[in-house]
């Protein structure tokens, strides 16, 4: 129903776990549970998501007791492979609530410029799509040597957008439940959209297709999105 | 208009939800649909009405859980779905209703079960019960253990069934269209909404074939035959859109919404024309 060119709309979802807990780390679990409902329904309709989470070595620090994040790049990494765990089972959990299977997916920096390796992660995208499946997708920092998760995930999306030639990047709101909608093919400015306006608004976007003109893929670099919160 | 005027006044309501309310074309369901569905019954539960939910959705369900692209036709399949998915549903609106503070219960029927006194009554008791504590019981055809397709058939059935059980005073179908029109309104532009019936005569049948959506078991026809069920007991029925359940609202606050079937039991201190 939700096609482009007969294809089905593709969704990078772009989340950050700081967005979804309290100053002291603590994750609101209803917040989450919410947009895993949401992202689910998206789902649901028909359209293909992607799920972009950072927020392993902050899950990491909190599941040692540490009282902040570590600046040390081995201790980083170190809590990335505990948080990381940590994290896929927390999606895994929520998304199996509302009748979803996930699988988790690492990726490089080298993933993303070698030509085979590209396509490989690729051709794994689009096995996992297929089935109905929703990747859950983090940096894999603790192999990663610099770059370790960046204060802001948008380049790794940008990067997944660009890999499974999405139609769409959605940003969760760090500070409300707000949405903006990116239409990927394009340099369109995002729209912000509420909640409940969003199954319908992804829908719209979907539908003017040649507004937005998705095949010539230009990726919106950080430009508009600094000042979205 | 003073038909809808006793509509408020009317306490013990069984609401029926198909799969083309519940779920998009692909069968998979509708988490905000069902969410706002969930936040109106708990909201009538609150007002001191008694309100039955039936629902269908259970095959949609487990072919999701087993990330099947497609229902499946084989019957046996089919059942399969059906209760992998009906323990899933279950789950989902004991979910939605718990934010709401909303206990709900699962009861199964079968037709033998309804048909059968002894049952009969046993479904009866756990219903009333049910009601009495304030539980909302979520209702849909045993489809695992029915020995045909055809028991019930569709919900719309067992929906009226259910309401002669436990003696409601309405029934609420909710469809994917407004209600019974004059002609199929996707190919007669002259086609409008009847709002009210008080008699189910054969040209108000004839108008109900036809019409109907093409993926829920249900179309107008069966929900026709569920309201002339339920006019035989003394009950009122009310076909409606369910795209958005705050309709339901509207229509128990008396407002001419969908089409209102009036019992002729309910009719005799009225002219009727």
């Amino acid at each position: 129903m939700k096609t482009v060119n007969g294809n089905s709309l593709k969704v990078v979802v772009k989340i950050e776990i700081k967005s979804l807990s309290d100053p002291d780390g603590n994750l609101d679990e209803e917040k989450l549970e919410r947009l895993v409902m949401i992202l689910s329904n998206l789902h649901n309709s028909g359209m293909q998501i992607l799920v972009v989470s950072s927020g392993a070595i902050a899950l990491g620090s909190k599941r040692m007791g540490l009282k902040s994040l570590p600046e040390d790049h081995i201790q980083m990494q170190a809590m990335a492979a505990i948080g990381q765990a940590e994290l896929i089972k927390i999606y895994q959990h929520y998304f199996e609530e509302y009748n979803q299977v996930v699988a988790q997916i690492l990726l490089t920096n080298q993933a993303m410029t070698n030509a085979e390796r590209q396509a490989n992660a690729r051709n794994t995208f689009s096995k996992l799509l297929d089935k109905n499946i929703i990747p859950v997708i983090n940096e894999n920092d603790t192999v990663s040597t610099e770059d370790i998760e960046l204060n802001d995930n948008y380049p790794l999306v940008l990067n997944v957008a660009r890999l499974v030639d999405a139609h769409i990047i959605l940003i969760k709101s760090v500070s409300d439940g707000r949405y903006m909608i990116v239409p990927a093919g394009t340099t369109t400015p995002g729209i912000i959209v509420n909640e409940e306006e969003l199954p319908e608004k992804l829908a719209e976007v979907a539908g003017e297709r040649s507004l937005y003109e998705f095949e010539s893929r230009v990726f919106p670099e950080k430009f508009e999105l600094l000042n979205f919160q | 208009m003073e038909h809808r005027n006793k509509i408020p006044g009317k306490n013990r309501i069984v609401i029926k939800v198909g799969t083309s309310t519940l779920s998009y074309p692909n069968g998979r369901l509708n988490f905000q649909r069902i969410e706002k569905l969930a936040k109106v019954i708990s909201l009538l539960q609150n007002k001191g009405k008694q309100v039955i939910l039936v629902s269908s959705g259970s095959i949609g369900v487990g072919a999701g859980r087993l990330g099947l692209k497609d229902r499946p036709d084989d019957l046996a399949e089919k059942q399969a779905l059906a209760a992998i998915g009906q323990a899933e549903l279950i789950k989902i609106y004991q979910k939605f209703f718990d934010a709401y503070d909303q206990n709900v219960a699962q009861v199964l029927l079968t037709k033998d079960g309804l048909i059968n006194s002894l049952s009969r009554s046993n479904a009866h008791n756990t219903l009333n019960t049910l009601l009495n504590m304030s539980i909302v019981p979520i209702i849909n055809e045993n489809d695992t253990v029915s020995t045909e397709e055809i028991e019930f058939g569709d919900n719309d059935t067992l929906s009226a069934y259910v309401a002669i059980l436990v003696e409601a005073e309405l029934l609420v179908l909710l469809s994917d269209i407004e209600g019974l029109y004059s002609a199929d309104p996707k190919k007669d532009n002259s086609a409008r909404i009847i709002h009210k019936v008080t008699r189910i005569t054969p040209e108000i049948e004839q108008m109900a074939t036809g019409a109907g959506s093409s993926f829920g078991k249900g179309g107008m026809a069966t929900k026709i035959a569920a309201a002339k069920l339920c006019d035989k007991a003394g009950i009122d029925t009310i076909i409606t859109n369910g795209e958005e359940p705050s309709i339901i609202i509207d229509l128990l606050e008396g407002k001419e919404v969908g089409t209102l079937f009036v019992s002729a039991k309910n009719q005799q201190t009225f002219n009727p024309n």
